[in-house]
């Protein structure tokens, strides 16, 4: 019994400290590194430059140049490649599962026969077609998405916010998600600790309808309990002085280099842009 | 006496309209006074201090200011709501709620930076207040992953910066070790030196003498059951039994607090 009950255990652990890893990890933003010396705003137009050179390209090696682009960056801004690679994969299978699989077969896709399957007595024909969509989905998922992470863990999650003012969004949407990403990181806290306090509780040979019960039972608690704390904690950011628009240590400048960067990689995606024509 | 800065009227507060957490409460804090707040737990302390940091408002009664009446209308003056904040500083009883910034040094200077204190003396003050916490070596870290203690020193040093002229602390010294809450001490009764209002609640009996020159013990009837001076406060033996401050007594010697525990019943015969 207690083989199947660890796996539980190191499954509840891992999955939590991975989420809380991977949302929080706020320690690549405070790395010395490429990513990390450019200015936020810069550093945001140009991802969006990128993002964006990903969402109109037609060409799978276009999309999985840019992929590469993203990879050395992160790895010029010593992010750990594991960690990242493990990231941003996490999205592959929810996406092809539902867009790309289906895509591949004649069903959806018309064209011509690479070749045919027979599942169940269902026969069933991928296109070639159908293969370049998914294959070219599966790059450009991959490589937006990368960029995406790459700027939320390279970046304070407070610059981040204040960038997203400076380009005009309105305050009350930056604040909301300012309070969803507090919130989010307290409410794992208080699963993962009240996790560690069952677990003190009852001990590691926890039974598994026990667990499944205590479970039940506490996840009500557990939203109450992180709304709780969640009240709390912006208490505290009123007390000292907290208006809704977070005052940083560091104001932004804009340097040379930041122009530098803003210069090639604009000039890149002309370039890109100019090819996708054809 | 000194200009008068909070006046409590029959305050009364109850968490969500249900559970009641003060019943009247009546007092008032002078300019440059040590108050301290003892009860037993849930005696409604921390309540006491969020309301008189204005992040809670009374349901019934009022709290003044500098004579202007505290309610969520005024916080939303954002003039208003400045001055108060920077005249009133509050440690939490949890730290952990009170550091949400993804480095320790972006949390203590996270204060006089929203309420836009010049860059220079910013940096001089986090100088002084680092150098007293011993926080130096700390910097870089998260706050979520350090000792509890830790937390707790952080958390001062974050209040500090503010340099407010009240300073509330909710059980400053629990969790600390005997030299870092002398160290905590001494800086407060400094701080009072130079002016300031220190209002703190605390469990702790040892460090009430020194850090209060008036005492308020709040009761389970979440109100206050008794005023007085610390001498005053902590010879009334009863009282402290009543309110789960002790099981152990307390007593004086030649003019020198001694507290021993039940254990030594034989010397009090
Ligand atoms: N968020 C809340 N929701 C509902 N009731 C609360 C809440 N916070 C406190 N209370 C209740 O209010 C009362 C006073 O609580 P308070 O935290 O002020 O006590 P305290 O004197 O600070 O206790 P302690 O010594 O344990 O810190 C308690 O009865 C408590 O149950
Ligand atoms: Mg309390």
């Amino acid at each position: 019994m207690s083989k199947g009950n660890n796996f539980i255990e190191y499954s509840i652990a891992g999955a939590l400290s991975f989420l809380k890893e991977s949302i929080f990890a706020d320690e690549y933003a405070t790395k010395e590194g490429f990513l990390q010396s450019l200015d936020p705003r810069i550093k945001v137009i140009t991802f969006l430059l990128f993002i964006s050179a990903i969402l109109f390209t037609k060409s799978i090696t276009i999309s999985l140049c840019l992929y590469a682009i993203c990879l050395a960056l992160a790895y010029f801004s010593n992010v750990n490649m594991w960690f990242f690679l493990k990231r941003t994969w996490i999205f592959i299978p929810i996406f092809s599962l539902f867009i790309a699989i289906p895509a591949i077969f004649n069903i959806f896709t018309p064209g011509e026969v690479l070749f045919t399957l027979k599942l169940l007595g269902l026969k069933l024909i991928i296109t070639q077609q159908g293969l370049f969509t998914a294959v070219l989905f599966v790059t450009r998922v991959i490589a937006s998405v990368s960029f995406a992470v790459l700027l939320s863990i390279t970046t304070k999650h407070f610059a981040l916010l204040k960038v997203l003012r400076i380009f005009g969004i309105p305050q009350v949407f930056v604040m909301t998600l300012g309070m969803c990403y507090r919130y989010i990181y307290l409410f794992l806290e208080v699963v993962e600790n009240t996790y560690l306090a069952i677990k003190s509780r009852v001990g590691t040979r926890l039974h598994y309808k026990k667990g499944q019960q205590i479970i039940a039972w506490n996840i009500s608690s557990l939203w109450h309990r992180s709304y709780y704390l969640n009240e709390a904690v912006y208490n505290a950011m009123l007390s000292r002085g907290y208006t809704g628009e977070p005052a940083l240590l560091n104001d932004f400048r804009v340097k040379s280099k930041d122009w530098v960067w803003l210069f090639f990689t604009t000039v890149f995606f002309v370039i890109l842009l100019y090819l996708n024509r054809k | 006496m000194n200009k008068v800065i909070f006046e409590l009227r029959n305050v009364c507060f109850s968490y969500h309209g249900k559970f009641p957490a003060l019943r009247g409460i009546d007092i008032s804090i002078g300019q440059g006074q040590k108050i301290t707040f003892i009860g037993a737990n849930g005696s409604g302390k921390s309540t006491l201090l969020h309301l008189l940091d204005g992040l809670i408002f009374a349901d019934k009664g009022s709290i003044k200011f500098f004579g202007e009446e505290l309610n969520e209308r005024c916080f939303s003056d954002a003039n208003f709501s400045r001055i108060f904040r920077r005249a009133v500083g509050l440690v939490f009883q949890n730290s952990d709620v009170q550091l949400f910034c993804p480095t320790v040094k972006e949390d203590i200077v996270f204060g006089p930076l929203q309420l836009g204190i010049e860059r220079k003396e910013i940096e001089s003050r986090l100088e002084r207040v680092t150098s007293i916490l011993n926080l130096n070596n700390l910097f870089e870290r998260s706050p979520h992953q350090l000792s509890i203690g830790e937390k707790r020193k952080v958390a001062i040093a974050s209040t500090l910066m503010i340099n407010s002229d009240v300073l509330i602390l909710d059980e400053p010294t629990a969790g600390l070790d005997p030299l870092t809450a002398r160290h905590i001490i001494d800086l407060l009764l400094q701080e009072n030196q130079s002016g300031k209002t220190i209002i703190t609640s605390t469990h702790d009996l040892h460090i009430v003498e020194e850090i209060s020159d008036t005492v308020y013990v709040l009761g389970q009837e979440k109100n206050i059951v008794a005023t007085g001076s610390p001498e005053e406060i902590l010879r009334d033996s009863r009282l402290l039994e009543d309110n789960n401050l002790v099981h152990i007594h307390t007593h004086r010697h030649k003019d020198k607090m001694h507290i021993h525990s039940h254990q030594h019943l034989e010397h009090h015969q």
